[in-house]
């Protein structure tokens, strides 16, 4: 028998495996022209500005070649004493033409990134270089302003001299590489960063902890309590949920002021007395609680569609097979429901973690959260590059919080419903 | 009948795309703010050129207009902005710089624009706008005695309560410095070099360290201008610094027992920007010049109690009196400008706090964590 006989023609003559893999071709690329307008817009919205935001953390050409000269005549120098004369000579170079091309002003912002006061004196610098004379530089540079004689300005220079650095991740932990090239920890009384990044994940966590605390037993309700009282107790869920978040920070601020409505309640029937009311707003307290209200939808609904699966029947059974109520509910009924607390509590962590408007109204003294500090660099400072830094470390935290999830439960038993 | 709705339709989106296409666009702060400058005025404006101005909102910072840059795709053509903000845009090449004599036209008196006011602009892409006052204000019904001074603000023992300040650290270290003994010098020169210094900065720090971590005093926190009234007002502090406008607002507009104290103030300027290849630049620039000239930024201190950046106008609200939009009551004196408002004032130094924003900004946050 010769080899072609074994192969099955379809009727036109083509051996089916051939014709079944164009058919299935096809499908494949219809399945992915379905798919296409999807993928291209969470490449455009979400990878690629995620992309750039990361590039934009990274990238310091603009100063670099800006200050090409500089640069070069830095090479030699070790950044311990005052640089030499040559450097002088060339930062004035470069420094001209940056002037000329009105450019210098792009200059002064950055380099006061890196170093406060470097503005000014970039700008005092400008004016005063027209009336420069040739030859020692150093000298006439150092009499525009005192500062100019002081090294640490240099060594802020030199630190930005490559094209592509991580120093921004570095300021995002209070630390900065030091002229030996050693990373170190900026001054005791600037140390702000490490202190929003535990308070954001303090916050982030208590929260998540009081929302499961308050959602599970509500969710509970929610699941078996009758149609007519459950419908109920969901619109109760629901309207806050559709309430602007405004409107429901503003009202926790009216009642939980020490002026407010709780703390009247609490001097009229004698709990406390007037001037010893307690502070429940602008601190940390009235932050948890805001927070956890306007959260608690989020745990409360994905724990509700996951206990609403859950039969009845299961837990009378491990009742009737001799377990106590809370032995039933430890063994059947909670293992049950661990897909949706993990669901809910990521949820609920996720969105604590990036949270902005609540804790900078409620939270007072310690109410600014890392989320707060980013929209400062993005809106007033305009140092995009260091808020995008911050955002991709927000963003690198929250992806671990996940792994480790995924690592302790398994993300495959996540439950939205 | 459909016939007559579909040319309606095209109608009204013709007219819209038209305007839209050349009417200027200026982003402001919004509220009662931008209510008085659009009465005040942008409406007048527009009517005199034939060229309608759009207000659009927007919260301070130069985010947007950086963003728009960067897209290609600029919408507004003037934005109101901090002093700050315009030397930053400035330098990054956001905003026009003007040719000030040559841009805005003189006082009626002749005098030129660039002398016409009460002191230099902090960038070449700055036209000063109104000037507002950084003061504080305390309840009448909650507070025994009188504060008269910047020190009565942290006098916690004489006048025991809360605090409301400021979220972050412009001006309150100025204050601070001028409660604890600094005298302002001329324009506040003394306090800032002051705070030039690690020292100044750290007494700064401390005095309002001291403040809020009395047990008879303690602070809360304002982020927005409409919060020192209305703590005030729920008696959750005694005394509350703000912006004077909002004061005058609560007191002659809504009849509040709010009293102000002008000692120690911070007077700041609120500017105009001229955005560079705005969608309609060139009549913006017109625009521009016309609503800041005298008489228009005299209209719109009917309607706030924001001085107008001109000396020149005040003469107008002068020779108008009563000035403000309800006929009775005498505008000038409610001036952050007004003689006996100034006698111990400081003028926010925009450059200074360009330059140690950052890392003023970092102290302050690390001073606040530990309270």
């Amino acid at each position: 028998m010769s080899s072609e006989t074994q192969k099955i023609l379809t009727t036109d003559g083509i051996p089916l495996e051939e014709s079944l893999r164009k058919a299935e071709k096809k499908n494949k690329i219809k399945a992915f022209l379905l798919v296409a307008p999807l993928l291209l817009f969470i490449i455009i919205t979400y990878i690629f500005p995620i992309g750039e935001m990361l590039f934009r953390s990274v990238d310091d050409r603009m100063v670099t070649n800006m200050l090409p000269k500089t640069f070069e005549a830095m090479k030699k120098w070790d950044g311990k004493e005052l640089p030499q004369e040559e450097v002088f000579e060339a930062f004035y170079l470069d420094y001209k033409i940056l002037v000329e091309e009105k450019r210098h002003g792009k200059l002064a912002t950055q380099m006061n990134y890196t170093k406060n006061g470097f503005k000014s004196i970039l700008k005092k610098l400008a004016r005063k270089q027209k009336k420069f004379e040739e030859g020692n530089y150093k000298e006439q540079i150092m009499s525009v302003h005192k500062r100019w004689a002081n090294v640490e300005y240099w060594r802020a220079l030199k630190r930005r001299s490559p094209s592509y650095t991580y120093s921004k991740y570095l300021k995002g932990i209070d630390m900065y590489e030091n002229e030996d090239g050693k990373i170190v920890q900026v001054p005791e009384d600037r140390r702000v960063h490490k202190i929003l990044w535990m308070r954001t994940l303090n916050i982030a966590l208590g929260v998540t902890i009081l929302c499961f605390l308050m959602g599970y037993p509500i969710a509970h309700l929610l699941a078996t309590l009758p149609m007519k009282y459950s419908n109920l107790l969901m619109i109760c869920v629901l309207l806050p949920f559709w309430t602007s978040l405004l409107v429901r920070t503003a009202s926790w601020m009216i009642l939980l002021q020490q002026q407010g409505i709780v703390n009247d309640f609490f001097v009229w029937i004698g709990l406390v007395t007037d001037d010893t009311r307690p502070e429940m707003m602008y601190n940390k307290t009235g932050t948890f609680v805001a927070m956890t209200q306007i959260l608690l939808p989020f745990m409360v609904l994905p724990l509700y569609s996951v206990m609403k699966t859950i039969s009845p029947s299961l837990m009378r059974a491990g009742k009737s097979l001799g377990g106590t109520p809370f032995v039933a509910f430890w063994k059947v009924y909670f293992p049950l429901t661990v897909p949706g607390i993990g669901a809910g509590c990521l949820l609920v962590f996720i969105l604590a973690i990036g949270y902005y408007i609540t804790p900078a109204l409620v939270g007072g003294a310690s109410g600014s959260l890392i989320s707060n500090h980013i929209a400062f660099h993005m809106k007033f400072t305009l140092d995009w590059s260091f808020a995008s830094a911050m955002g991709l470390m927000l963003l690198s935290g929250v992806l671990g919080v996940y792994w480790i999830y995924n690592k302790l439960v398994g993300i495959d038993n996540i439950k939205l419903g | 009948m459909k016939k007559l709705s579909k040319l309606l339709l095209t109608l009204t989106f013709a007219l819209s795309i038209t305007s839209s296409a050349f009417a200027v666009v200026v982003a402001s702060w919004g509220g009662a703010y931008t209510e008085s400058q659009k009465l005040g005025y942008g409406d007048p404006t527009a009517a005199a050129l034939g060229v309608p101005i759009d207000w659009v909102d927007y919260s301070g910072g130069l985010s947007e207009i950086k963003a728009q840059k960067e897209a290609g795709a600029i919408v507004w053509d003037i934005i109101d902005v901090f002093a700050s903000d315009t030397i930053t845009g400035c330098d990054e090449g956001i905003f026009v710089e003007f040719d000030f004599d040559k841009d805005f036209p003189p006082a009626p008196d002749g005098t030129p624009a660039s002398e016409d006011f009460f002191t230099g602009m902090p960038s070449k892409c700055a036209v000063g706008n109104i000037l507002y006052s950084w003061n504080y204000a305390y309840n009448s019904n909650n507070v025994k005695g009188t504060p008269k001074t910047i020190k009565d603000f942290f006098n916690t023992k004489k006048f025991p309560g809360k605090r409301a300040i400021y979220k972050s650290a412009l001006t309150n270290l100025e204050i601070a410095l001028a409660a604890d003994g600094i005298k302002a010098g001329k324009g506040g020169a003394k306090i800032y070099k002051a705070l030039n210094t690690e020292k100044g900065v750290q007494r700064a720090l401390d005095k309002i360290k001291k403040l809020c971590t009395d047990p008879k005093g303690g602070c809360v926190f304002w982020a927005s201008g409409s919060q020192g009234p209305e703590l005030l007002m729920s008696g959750e502090v005694v005394m509350a610094t703000g912006w004077n406008g909002r004061f005058f607002n609560a007191t002659i507009g809504e009849g509040a027992p709010i009293v102000q104290v002008w000692d120690g103030q911070g007077l700041d300027y609120e500017y105009f920007a001229l955005v560079k290849g705005g969608p309609n630049e060139s009549d913006a620039k017109k625009a521009l010049a016309m609503m800041t000239n005298t008489e228009m930024l005299a209209g719109s201190a009917k309607y706030i109690a924001y001085a107008p950046w001109r000396k020149s106008s005040i003469a107008v609200m002068e020779a108008g009196e009563p000035w403000y939009k309800d006929g009775k009551t005498n505008m000038v004196p409610h001036m952050p400008t007004a003689p006996q408002n100034l006698k111990n004032y400081f003028l926010v130094d925009a450059e200074f706090w360009s330059d140690n924003g950052t890392e003023l900004g970092e102290k302050w946050e690390a001073m606040k964590a530990g309270l």
